[in-house]
Parts: structure tokens; C-alpha cells; sequence
């Protein structure tokens, strides 16, 4: 200080500044370290920023889906992490308004610096969100959100290629229960589902498929209940009045919840035998209506933690109770399995920026606690397996579980590219 | 005909439902002259408070309906005595700000305190059963809703007519210097009208943990919209007002769903319109 020349300090300072050039630039001859020895060193850590509803009345399911990513991302990490490096995870409240959705996004990738993104519930809120992803470059593995505009649309007709899906869309919901219905007795069917595109899309798939597997089926009422409704009687009136033998529902969470009751009491479940709740199989409904849950009632989701009865699967679930006292939903599943879907294509790819991330999650085969994925390469949708069940009580658990079960393989069910034309809708 | 009797009846009884919550809105602004902005975020402790009692002291109804509502008229007293008290002399927003300023602070607490998910209430055994009308099945308990509305109402009535201490809290709202000058501790009036105020909220809330069947954090959000729009339709203030559209409306909604589903909420919001237009202080509000 005060004296001519380079002080120690400084020069110290300039050797290091020196040598932290001269490796970045020496980076394609760097000496090969450890287990990564085939691929340059991904810089750490790798900051994953993740969205789900924790507000309102559907609260719960972002409590789940916290629960498998934390699980994912505490696992990674003692492991030794992705690609060497540390994983670091935010997480926010989506809420189900497109617009905080997108809020989220901005602060994740640009104020935050967010190497990838995860989650989201909403199916309106997901076709929001992809062109901004687009934008942003940044990969978004969306988890629950549904709707199937969002592979066929927005991945392959639009070429956003940020936007990966590992949760089953609503062909599970729609197509899938069409195949469920055909085998039962029921003609007449009406609905009672949530009031936004989710709801629309699945009926609509739902009543395509169905008249194609069962010529003489009719739809004989529908009734539309927005999001926030808590007094589900004006709508079972409606269908009570239309008199149906099948009902279809998708709606789900605590709403599913309060529906089941209501229609319970107003006798709904004897005058309507055969009943479909597409997403009737999630932890959150099957443990609020415990003993409430009528038998006999065909249900799924995006995973159901019963199945498949094997190893992986099964050691998730006991790993899963050990932590959070809990079973996982199928949100969790999702949650946790996009962690290690992350990971496996960050080290298949030696980066992870964005367009290696890309390419190597196209096509990239997997298993994950709810089978085997294939994560299709021209519309980014993971293809996977989840059995349809009939409600039925078990003393493992204190709610039913699914007894008699049907597997439509999704090979069977899901739309094909390129989506519009012969041969790209089931039944094939 | 059996379509239309139990539209009604479902009309009724969500109607009714609705009172009960606005009828503490009503009564806080007649008399304190201030906008609960927090109303439904009492109803959502109330039915919480109730939720804990059934859950971890008796599964019993009235048990429930007694300490629930009465646990959180406490925290109402404390809400009115530090902080609203300082408010009253201010503007219309600042008010505003406050209560608001409670909702973000109770939705909070709540996913705080009882978690964000949702969750189910013990059975109580009360009135759990259906009756059969018109072959087809009603809940008894909404059968109970519709009998417990109008018994509200009246006794409100009877309480702000007929007593001593009704006649006081008149007194009070008309003209609050006067009364002040008579020897009426308004201060303490205050108090305890908006703690009655809220009591009313929160037995809402301990009335809709049957009725509803769930607690979600979220709860008071849309009950005090409805609320809200009961209370505005009936004329700020007015009891009558508010008992009147409360039917008016639940009814109304209950044949919209059935006969113009694509119309929903509009509805509602247009009949607010019609009535403010022709009377903007509301169907009995007074004359401003």
C-alpha cells in the first residue's frame, strides 16, 4: 500500500485471475477428474426452481408436490449431486392464475438464475406459461398440468422445444377411460367437471373415444362447476334430472372431495352405478373421504402408489412414509422422478445447458417409481403406464384402495403424432 | 316438479348460508360504520376453531358450534380493541387496508397452524342423514341451514328491537356523539357489537364445517365475496336488507346453474347492477 510497484497482493491476485482464464481457455484439454472423467465438469450448482399451487382451496397438492422433489433433491445431493455439483431448489406458490405462473418463471430464470424449471398444476396456466418458456430457454418439466394442446400444440406443432411433460396428459383421463367404459353397462352419460380447459378437454376426448368404441352411447348432461365451488348441489341436481346410468367427473382435490359427499348425500351413487373419477385415485382425495369413498367407483391418476408392485416403486413409497409420515401422491411421484430426469440428462449430456438438456431428455428411457418411461422425442410427452381400479376397502389403509384393476397401456390409448388425420387417435 | 322443488331447496339452504355470514358484515357496518374486509376470515377460523374442538375434544356438534365461534370472538375483541379503534376516526381505505392487511395475516396462519392442505372434520353424527322428498334425497342438515337462517333473523331483530341494550346499540349507530353525551360508553359498545359481529362470522364457519365438509386455507375467499355482494344488494346495513337478498340470490344462483349454466356468476353481478342502479343505497340501505 503506498509502495511502487505490484504489491503481493495484487499479484497474487493476478495469478489467480491468470490461471482461471488460462483453464477455462485450456477447458477442451483439461485433465479428466474422477467419476466424471468422460465429461467436461458441469458448473454447480444446479439450481432447479420449482412451481405448484399452495394456495386456495387446492393447496395441498403443492405440499405435495414439495414433498417428492425435496425427497429427490435431499437424495441427489447425498449421493454426491448432479454431475458433481450441488442441486439447489426453490419453491413458490404457483397459485392457478396464469399470470403468476409466468411471474414465477421470470423471477426464477432471470433473478434467480435457474438452470431448470418444474411443476405447475394448471392446464390453462401450462399453455401460458410454454411460449415464455420459449423465451427464456430454459427447460420446463411440467408434472401435473394436463391438457394434451400442450405436447400436441405447443411441442410439436409450434416447436417449443423447452416444454417436457413426465405426468400422464388427458388421454389418461379422457381416452383411457373411454376404454374403462366401453366394458360397463352404462349408455347414458353425464358430467359434472371444473370449469376450465382441463374439464372441457376431457369430456370432449372422452365422448370422441367412447362413441367410436361404443356406438349408441348418448351424453345426455353436463354441468360446469368453477374453480373455488363448495356447494356441488345445484350441479348433482342437474344430472339427477338428466337421468344418466354413468357419471364422469374430473374434477379433483378437495373439491373431488366435497362432490363425493354432497352426491352421497343426495343419493347420487345409488341412482348412478357406474362412475368414472379420471383423477380419483390421488392420495389427498382417498385419504380426505377415507371410509366416505362409495365402493365400485372406477378411479386412476398419474400414479398410484400401489402400483407397479416392484421394487423401485415400493422402496420409494417406504423412503417417502419414512420422511414426510405421509404416502405419495401422484404429484410427489412426478416431482421427485423430474429430479432424477434432470439429472440423468445432465450427465448424459455433460452440460446443462439448455439445447444439450433437450436433446438428451428426447427419446431418453427410464425407470422411475411409476414404471418405465420413454419421454416421446416429437412431442416431449413421457409415455408410462397407470392401471384404472374400482374402489374397494383394504385394512392396510385407513381409505380404499383400487381392487379389480384394468391397465390400458398407453401405447393404446395415447394420441399419436402427427396428431390430426387417420390413425393418430385411439382406438388404433 | 321435483326438479324444481329441490332447486329451491338447495337455493334456500345455500341462500341461507350465505345470511349467516353476511348478517355479522351487516351488523358490524350498520353499527361501527366499518367495511370487515377480515369477515371471511373469521368464518374461515371459526370453522377451524371448530374443526380443532371436534377433532381433538368431543366429536359433538354443539360442543363445537359453543367453543369455536366463541374462541375466535376473543380474537376479534383483541383485533377491535388495538387496532381498529385507531381507524375508525380515518378515511374509508384505511380501513380497508387494515382488514386487508388481517386477510393475508389469518390465510397465513392458518396454512401455519393447520397446514395448507385440506382437510376433513370428524363425523359429528349430528343430522347426518338424508330425508326423502319428492323421491329424491336432501340432506337434513341443509333442512337444519334453512330453519337456522330465519331464526337468526329474528332473533336479531327481537335483540335490536325489543331490549334495552338493542335500543343502545341503535342509539349509537344513528348518532354516536349523542349517545356519547347521554352516557353510553361507546367505546365499549364498539367493542362488543363487533365482537357480536364476528361471533356471527365464526359461527358461519362452525355451521359450515358439516355443510361443506372440508377446511381448506382458502375458505373465506369466496364466502366473503358472496357476502359481500348480499350485504351491498340489501343495502349496507340493513339486517333485512341482507336476510332478503340472501334468499333472493341463493335461489336465483341455484336456478341459474340448472337453467343458464353458461351464465354462473353473471347472474349475481347482474342482479347487483339492476338494484344499484334503480337503488344505490341497496334495497333497504338509508338514503346517503
Amino acid at each position: 500500500m503506498g509502495k511502487k510497484g505490484i504489491s503481493r497482493r495484487q499479484f497474487i491476485k493476478l495469478a489467480g485471475a491468470g490461471s482461471v482464464v488460462a483453464a477455462e481457455a485450456l477447458g477442451g484439454w483439461s485433465i479428466p477428474r474422477g467419476v466424471f472423467a468422460a465429461t467436461p465438469a458441469v458448473k454447480g450448482p444446479i439450481k432447479i426452481g420449482y412451481q405448484a399451487v399452495l394456495s386456495g382451496t387446492l393447496a395441498g397438492y403443492g405440499e405435495f408436490h414439495r414433498m417428492g422433489a425435496q425427497l429427490a433433491v435431499e437424495e441427489i445431493n447425498q449421493k454426491g449431486g448432479i454431475a458433481g455439483q450441488k442441486v439447489e431448489m426453490e419453491f413458490r406458490d404457483s397459485t392457478l392464475k396464469p399470470d403468476d405462473a409466468i411471474k414465477n418463471a421470470r423471477y426464477f430464470v432471470d433473478s434467480w438464475g435457474a438452470d431448470f424449471l418444474g411443476g405447475i398444476d394448471s392446464s390453462g396456466q401450462a399453455l401460458a406459461l410454454a411460449p415464455v418458456m420459449e423465451k427464456l430457454d430454459r427447460v420446463l418439466m411440467v408434472t401435473h398440468a394436463a391438457t394434451e394442446k400442450l405436447n400436441e400444440e405447443m411441442v410439436f406443432q409450434k416447436g417449443i422445444r423447452q416444454i417436457f411433460r413426465i405426468s400422464t396428459p388427458t388421454y389418461q383421463d379422457g381416452n383411457a377411460a373411454a376404454f374403462v367404459a366401453k366394458d360397463l353397462p352404462a349408455t347414458k352419460w353425464a358430467t359434472v367437471s371444473p370449469k376450465y380447459e382441463y374439464g372441457f378437454t376431457c369430456w370432449k376426448m372422452f365422448q370422441d373415444a367412447l362413441t367410436k368404441l361404443k356406438p349408441g352411447v348418448s351424453f345426455v348432461g353436463e354441468s360446469w362447476a368453477p374453480f373455488g365451488t363448495t356447494d356441488f348441489r345445484s350441479h348433482i341436481n342437474t344430472i339427477l334430472d338428466a337421468k344418466p346410468d354413468g357419471l364422469y367427473s374430473t374434477e379433483w382435490a378437495g373439491e373431488l372431495i366435497s362432490f363425493v359427499r354432497q352426491a352421497k348425500e343426495a343419493g347420487l351413487f345409488e341412482k348412478i352405478k357406474h362412475v368414472l373419477f379420471p383423477v380419483g385415485a390421488a392420495t389427498d382425495v382417498l385419504e380426505g373421504l377415507g371410509k366416505e369413498m362409495p365402493d365400485n367407483i372406477w378411479i386412476s391418476g398419474r400414479y398410484f402408489f400401489l402400483y407397479p408392485n416392484n421394487k423401485t416403486n415400493n422402496e420409494f413409497v417406504a423412503r417417502f412414509r419414512k420422511r414426510w409420515n405421509h404416502y405419495p401422491a401422484y404429484v410427489s411421484e412426478t416431482a421427485y422422478s423430474t429430479m432424477y430426469a434432470f439429472k440423468a440428462a445432465v450427465e448424459k449430456a455433460g452440460s446443462k445447458e439448455t439445447k444439450p438438456v433437450i436433446q438428451a431428455l428426447e427419446g431418453m428411457a427410464m425407470d422411475f417409481p411409476a414404471g418405465h418411461r420413454v419421454f416421446r422425442k416429437e412431442d416431449h410427452q413421457a409415455i408410462y403406464d397407470v392401471p384404472w381400479g374400482k374402489t374397494k376397502a383394504d385394512n392396510r389403509f385407513p381409505f380404499k384402495v383400487m381392487g379389480e384393476q384394468k391397465l390400458i397401456p398407453a401405447s393404446a390409448c395415447f394420441n399419436r403424432p402427427p396428431f390430426t388425420g387417420p390413425g393418430t387417435h385411439p382406438p388404433f | 316438479m321435483q326438479s324444481v322443488v329441490h332447486i329451491c331447496l338447495a337455493g334456500l339452504s345455500a341462500g341461507m348460508f350465505i345470511w349467516l355470514v353476511a348478517s355479522g358484515l351487516t351488523l358490524i357496518f350498520g353499527v361501527l360504520g366499518v367495511l370487515n374486509f377480515a369477515h371471511g376470515s373469521f368464518y374461515m377460523l371459526g370453522a377451524y376453531t371448530c374443526y380443532t374442538v371436534l377433532k381433538y375434544a368431543a366429536p359433538d356438534f354443539w360442543l363445537g358450534l359453543l367453543l369455536g365461534p366463541l374462541l375466535v370472538c376473543l380474537v376479534g375483541v383483541a383485533l377491535e380493541r388495538f387496532f381498529l379503534r385507531s381507524v375508525y376516526r380515518l378515511e374509508l381505505p384505511y380501513q380497508l387496508l387494515l382488514t386487508f392487511a388481517f386477510v393475508l395475516i389469518f390465510d397465513n396462519l392458518v396454512k401455519i397452524v393447520w397446514g395448507a392442505g385440506s382437510l376433513t372434520p370428524p363425523d359429528t353424527g349430528f343430522l347426518a342423514g338424508s330425508v326423502l322428498i319428492l323421491d329424491r334425497k336432501f340432506p337434513a342438515y341443509n333442512l337444519f341451514i334453512i330453519g337456522v337462517g330465519p331464526l337468526v333473523a329474528l332473533g336479531l331483530w327481537l335483540m335490536l328491537e325489543k331490549t334495552w341494550w338493542g335500543r343502545i346499540i341503535r342509539a349509537a349507530s344513528s348518532d354516536r356523539e349523542m349517545a356519547a353525551s347521554i352516557g353510553v360508553r361507546v367505546p365499549a359498545l364498539y367493542t362488543a357489537v363487533f365482537a357480536f359481529g364476528i361471533w356471527l362470522g365464526a359461527l358461519g364457519g362452525g355451521l359450515a364445517v358439516p355443510y361443506v365438509g372440508l377446511m381448506t386455507p382458502g375458505m373465506g375467499e369466496t364466502i366473503i365475496i358472496e357476502a359481500f355482494i348480499v350485504a351491498v344488494i340489501g343495502g349496507l346495513g340493513s339486517l333485512k336488507g341482507a336476510f332478503l337478498a340472501a334468499l333472493v340470490l341463493g335461489v336465483l344462483s341455484a336456478f341459474g346453474v340448472r337453467y343458464f349454466p353458461a351464465f354462473d356468476m353473471f347472474l349475481t353481478f347482474i342482479l347487483m347492477a339492476t338494484v344499484l342502479l334503480w337503488r344505490p343505497q341497496g334495497l333497504f340501505g338509508a338514503a346517503r
